[in-house]
């Protein structure tokens, strides 16, 4: 779960999971000895409704996004994802929108955890040997934005 | 007098009588010296002819006449010359020149329009010789038309033979690729290092590039990278190499992932033994996985065209191999140290394996005979060029593979997807082919073999997962995969599509493996791939089916357009794909640029590419290369490695290129670099930078140890002291050569005193363990790299676009404060220089028109004395204007570099541009590790890593912030 790229916006980075530093030091490790590299989270197939929250990107141009594609873009429904640091902007532009539907909008909010790839490349090579892998946990929130249907 | 001029001289004159040969009597000659009758007109008109003509002005070499008259004059003699002198002007007189039309004859008042064309125009005296010369030039211009005809005929010339023999005459100097062919439709093409390589697409295409790199996929054919192959005992092999590579660089060949098999990696290189100095260039190196039991090991070495020359008698010489086994061609002995041309083609390749060019060659000349063969390979190297080294102490076998292996790279994050679809495991073969055992093929005889079988199947198995990764950036970086598949021309898709990940799929295929392939790579067995076998590759290339016949066979399929079936026998071919790691330093866009490389046995070149194609990839040139690089935030070949040959070498390649693009503009219209203060536009001098900084560290270290907060205003002062000095040092003692500093350690060390302080990133974990910047550790610092660059990164704050050789500068106290206070402002701006060179050039030019016999030597003290007492700050010491001052470019010994302008200078960028996937101007470069470390010390701990950057085209400093990423 990450932000696939999207061809046709912004090429905005990725949300980078390693914002949230406090799980990484990992106790069997010697920091001194290895080289940390994150890679990137897994990415899922993307719908067109679909909105991947980073914290890179301009706040007013997601929200922007967002709005225009419930109003312009003619979608019923839009999903709102965030990762890790994300998440309180993700929630944060969920209820802007609502707020600014003067209540027409619903929001469905969903958590999920997500697994994420570290790398450890040892410093030196010879005698520490094998360079590890390490999977960690991440939490990440889906938020569905939409209009409840006529009954 | 330039030879066109020359050229033009003898046509005018063709018509003319030659020169006046006095017949000199036997009396003077004899009395040579003493007859000064004819002196003044014999001896120059003997020395006419050497210099084609006569020529106007005064002669520097001859003194022209002699200056003592002469005593007595014979009479009959000096009136025969005289009357010989007259008559011949009289008939140059009357004879018009070569290239001078009648009409031209005329008095301006008498031409009319049109005269060349209607000769009735013409006073009726011209008429006829108007009408002969017409008549004559029409005959030229026929005559030059049937020359033309009599080569062959366009349809003659296109036909396949002929065009395959003025191909292989067009390859014999630079290597064509083997899609050269399909290049040269589409792409600039250029010729480099030996190669005939694609710049850059005809059509504008740099940000669809940039987009299939970031979210599609971009195809480059790297075939011009060379490989090298090592074969030998494990141990000897990695006690070979371990004297050109040092661990305090990052990993090296022993690395136990690469060793085993499964990862590819890359070192730097250097000459034996002498890290940290003397490097060679980047390598990257893929080891053949083990066969059970043995301790021979294969190892392939790819490199870069330029750095090959340099680092193949390096392996020979750690190798000890120096034996060459010739290949068993024509037996021509050719010494194997022997060391290459500089810069000419790198040599070459094959093995043992018949030569086609040679032959072609040999066909070229009788013109008669079979029809030509297409090159395969390297057609540039001579015939029984030895390939192979070996060494009879150590036993270990060196391979040049040049052109035997083809490499593809994709790069992006689909290009996983683009290899899904366009490649297809091989499929067993049928029961019939199985049958006879003896067959040429490989891969019936393979399919006998149960384990092949198993493995094959297992590789498969892994190649389907691939579908389930949704971006190359996940894998393990570097993994390899050896496979073998079927032909894809079969599979060609009759129109150009997509490939894009199929959804559904990837849910099909089990995600506990693709987690599996993800986390732990691939496994080890399946990283082997046939490949590496000499024999299997010559055999895939020779049993090629060639196009026409697949074609022949694809119109008898009973339903047009379908697949043919069964596959044809010889369509097997082993392949290995090889991941490329994208960004790894940095925080932001990790990832980036990932992709894979596809390694094809040689001939199968354009069987693969079209195919790649018609999966809708884009494919870019040398061009993307360097912009992805770029982007990915690694140094690029020759580019990035100034301290290494090869480096030097493409310096003064680029230096000489961008002189002449220079020198092209007219004077007035080109950029005056001395007034921008611009030391350095084409040619970045880094060792007297690094000495200087050395210098001024050393001599800093003693005297201003104590005061951190010196103003950088009051340190310049210090330099320009210091700099005055350096002047005289220098010259005495020799200095040793500047390095790239590339220990990891003391890289580390440095990029955690680049960060500003107050970051996050300063208080969390592994950084804070770093001893903070202080005085002490960087004095030791600098004490132990001071004659060091270090590679950075530097991120515009502002707007703006760095350019190529851009000054990276240290900004003083007032700028940083200007900052603080308004975040918006531009940064400060260069007072514009003095160029007092120009007053010497413009004096040059026209005592040159002026008084031509002035000697030299006077011309230039009058410049030095002239421009001397003007006002200057740093030019005093330097002002000997060299005869070949250009308008605009300092001349040749530079002043003090630091403190030109009136910022410190640091260092220069090597590469910039606008980056795409940062949304600001971003670009690398070198600077001094002791001027930085000395700038790093005078900043306010919020504001460290702040650098100024000014464009050699620009007086306007732009903040940026320099990274260091190990």
């Amino acid at each position: 779960m990450a932000e696939p790229r999207n061809p046709g916006l912004s090429s905005g980075p990725l949300m980078n999971p390693g914002q949230t530093e406090s799980s990484s030091p990992a106790v069997e490790m010697d920091p001194v000895e290895y080289t940390l590299r994150k890679r990137l989270p897994r990415k899922l197939p993307k719908r067109r409704n679909d909105v991947y929250v980073n914290m890179k990107t301009d706040f007013r141009a997601q929200l922007a996004r967002c709005q225009k594609l419930l109003e312009g873009g003619g979608h019923r429904e839009i999903c709102v994802h965030g990762l890790g640091l994300a998440i309180n902007r993700a929630i944060n532009i969920a209820l802007q929108l609502q707020a600014s539907s003067q209540g027409a909008l619903q929001l469905a909010a969903n958590t999920s955890t997500v697994e994420l790839v570290d790398d450890l490349e040892p410093d030196d090579p010879d005698e520490a040997g094998e360079p590890m892998t390490r999977t960690r946990n991440n939490s990440a929130i889906h938020i569905k934005v939409f209009y409840p249907d006529p009954q | 007098m330039s030879g066109a001029k020359v050229k033009m001289r003898e046509k005018k004159m063709k018509n003319q009588p030659a020169s006046v040969q006095y017949p000199s009597s036997p009396l003077s000659m004899e009395t040579g010296t003493r007859s000064g009758d004819n002196t003044p007109i014999t001896e120059r008109q003997m020395k006419v002819p050497h210099k084609g003509g006569w020529v106007r002005g005064h002669q520097k070499d001859g003194s022209g006449y002699s200056k003592e008259m002469p005593k007595y004059i014979t009479a009959g003699a000096f009136a025969r010359a005289r009357a010989a002198e007259v008559s011949t002007m009289l008939k140059a007189v009357t004879k018009t020149t070569g290239s001078s039309q009648v009409f031209q004859a005329l008095p301006r008042h008498m031409r009319r329009r049109a005269m060349s064309h209607n000769t009735k125009r013409l006073p009726r005296r011209l008429r006829d010789i108007a009408n002969r010369m017409r008549e004559k030039s029409l005959q030229a211009g026929q005559k030059k038309k049937k020359e033309l005809a009599k080569s062959k005929s366009r349809k003659a010339r296109r036909r396949h033979g002929n065009l395959l023999l003025e191909f292989n005459r067009r390859q014999r100097k630079n290597i064509w690729l083997e899609t050269h062919i399909w290049h040269a439709k589409r792409f600039h093409m250029v010729k480099k290092w030996g190669y005939c390589l694609g710049d850059r697409p005809t059509y504008k295409c740099y940000r669809p590039c940039y987009r299939a790199m970031s979210s599609h996929c971009l195809l480059q054919d790297l075939s011009y990278y060379c490989c090298i192959e090592l074969q030998g005992q494990e141990d000897k092999l990695l006690y070979a190499l371990s004297q050109m590579t040092s661990k305090e660089a990052g990993p090296t060949f022993a690395a136990a992932l690469c060793l085993s098999g499964t990862r590819q990696g890359i070192v730097t290189v250097y000459r034996a033994g002498q890290y940290p100095s003397q490097p060679l260039g980047p390598v990257t190196f893929l080891w053949r996985p083990r066969t059970d039991g043995s301790t021979q090991r294969q190892l392939w070495l790819w490199a870069h065209p330029t750095l090959k020359q340099d680092l193949l008698p390096e392996l020979q010489s750690v190798c000890q191999c120096c034996e060459a086994v010739v290949p068993p061609v024509p037996p021509v002995v050719t010494p194997a140290e022997g060391s290459p041309p500089p810069q000419a083609e790198p040599e070459n390749t094959c093995e043992t394996v018949p030569i086609p060019g040679t032959k072609t060659k040999r066909r070229c000349k009788d013109g008669s005979g079979p029809p030509a063969k297409k090159i395969c390979g390297d057609g540039t190297r001579l015939p029984g060029t030895p390939v192979t080294w070996k060494s009879s102490s150590t036993g270990i076998v060196i391979n040049d593979l040049t052109m035997e292996v083809i490499r593809y790279r994709l790069i992006g994050p689909q290009s996983h997807t683009v290899l899904v679809e366009t490649l297809n495991a091989a499929t067993d073969c049928d029961g019939v082919s199985k049958s006879e055992v003896n067959g040429p093929l490989w891969w019936p005889q393979h399919c006998k073999d149960e384990n092949q079988m198993a493995l094959h199947k297992k590789q498969t198995d892994v190649f389907h997962i691939l579908n389930g990764v949704h971006s190359t950036g996940e894998l393990p970086p570097g993994t390899v995969l050896g496979l073998t598949v079927d032909d894809p021309r079969l599979t060609l898709p009759t129109k150009k599509v997509k490939a894009l990940p199929c959804v559904n799929q990837a849910q099909e295929v089990d995600e506990e493996k693709s987690r599996q392939l993800i986390l732990r790579g691939v496994p080890e067995d399946c990283c082997r791939s046939s490949l590496w076998e000499a024999s299997v590759r010559d055999n895939v290339t020779d049993n090629k089916i060639s196009e026409q016949e697949l074609n022949r066979m694809k119109s008898e399929v009973l339903v047009p357009g379908s697949r043919l079936s069964p596959t044809p026998p010889q369509g097997r071919i082993p392949i290995l794909l090889v991941h490329q790691p994208g960004k790894q330093v940095g925080n932001e866009m990790s990832g980036w640029g990932a992709g894979w490389d596809l390694l094809l046995p040689k001939g199968w070149g354009m069987a693969f590419w079209v195919p790649l194609v018609y999966r809708g990839v884009r494919v870019g040139g040398l061009n993307m290369s360097l912009k992805h690089s770029q982007n990915k935030a690694a140094p690029h070949f020759p580019h990035d490695y100034p301290d290494c040959p090869a480096g030097v070498r493409f310096q003064e390649e680029q230096e000489a290129n961008l002189l002449d693009k220079f020198k092209r503009r007219p004077p007035a219209k080109r950029t005056n670099y001395i007034k921008h203060g611009c030391l350095a536009p084409f040619r970045c001098s880094w060792q007297q930078l690094a000495e200087e900084w050395e210098l001024l560290a050393r001599e800093g270290g003693g005297e201003g140890g104590g005061d951190e907060q010196t103003q950088s205003t009051t340190n310049t002062d210090v330099v320009m002291k210091t700099m005055t000095r350096s002047q005289s040092i220098t010259v005495t003692k020799v200095p040793s050569i500047f390095t790239v500093l590339r220990n990891r350690k003391s890289l580390r060390l440095l990029c955690g005193w680049c960060r500003p302080t107050s970051s996050r990133d300063r208080r969390s974990g592994r950084v804070g363990e770093l001893p903070p910047l202080s005085c002490s550790a960087a004095a030791s610092f600098t004490a132990a790299h001071g004659m060091s660059l270090v590679w950075v990164r530097v991120s515009l704050l502002t707007k703006g676009r760095p350019e190529q050789h851009a000054l990276l500068c240290a900004p003083s106290a007032e700028d940083l404060k200007l900052l603080g206070r308004k975040q918006e402002s531009s940064g400060p701006l260069e007072p514009p220089h003095r160029d007092n060179f120009k007053s010497g050039i413009k004096r040059q030019k026209k005592g040159a028109k002026k008084a031509p016999p002035l000697s030299s030597e006077s011309k230039e003290s009058d410049v030095a004395s002239k421009t001397d007492p003007a006002p200057s700050e740093d030019t005093k010491s330097s002002l000997q204007p060299s005869s070949d001052l250009i308008l605009g470019i300092w001349p040749d010994p530079l002043p003090s570099i630091i403190s030109h302008c009136s910022r410190l200078t640091l260092g220069w960028v090597t590469q910039g541009d606008f980056s795409l996937s940062a949304g600001c101007g971003e670009a690398l470069g070198f600077v001094s590790v002791a001027g930085l470390l000395n700038t790093l010390l005078n900043q306010p701990a919020e504001h460290r890593g702040k650098l100024l950057l000014r464009n050699p085209t620009s007086l306007h400093y732009r903040l940026a912030k320099v990274h260091i990423e190990v």
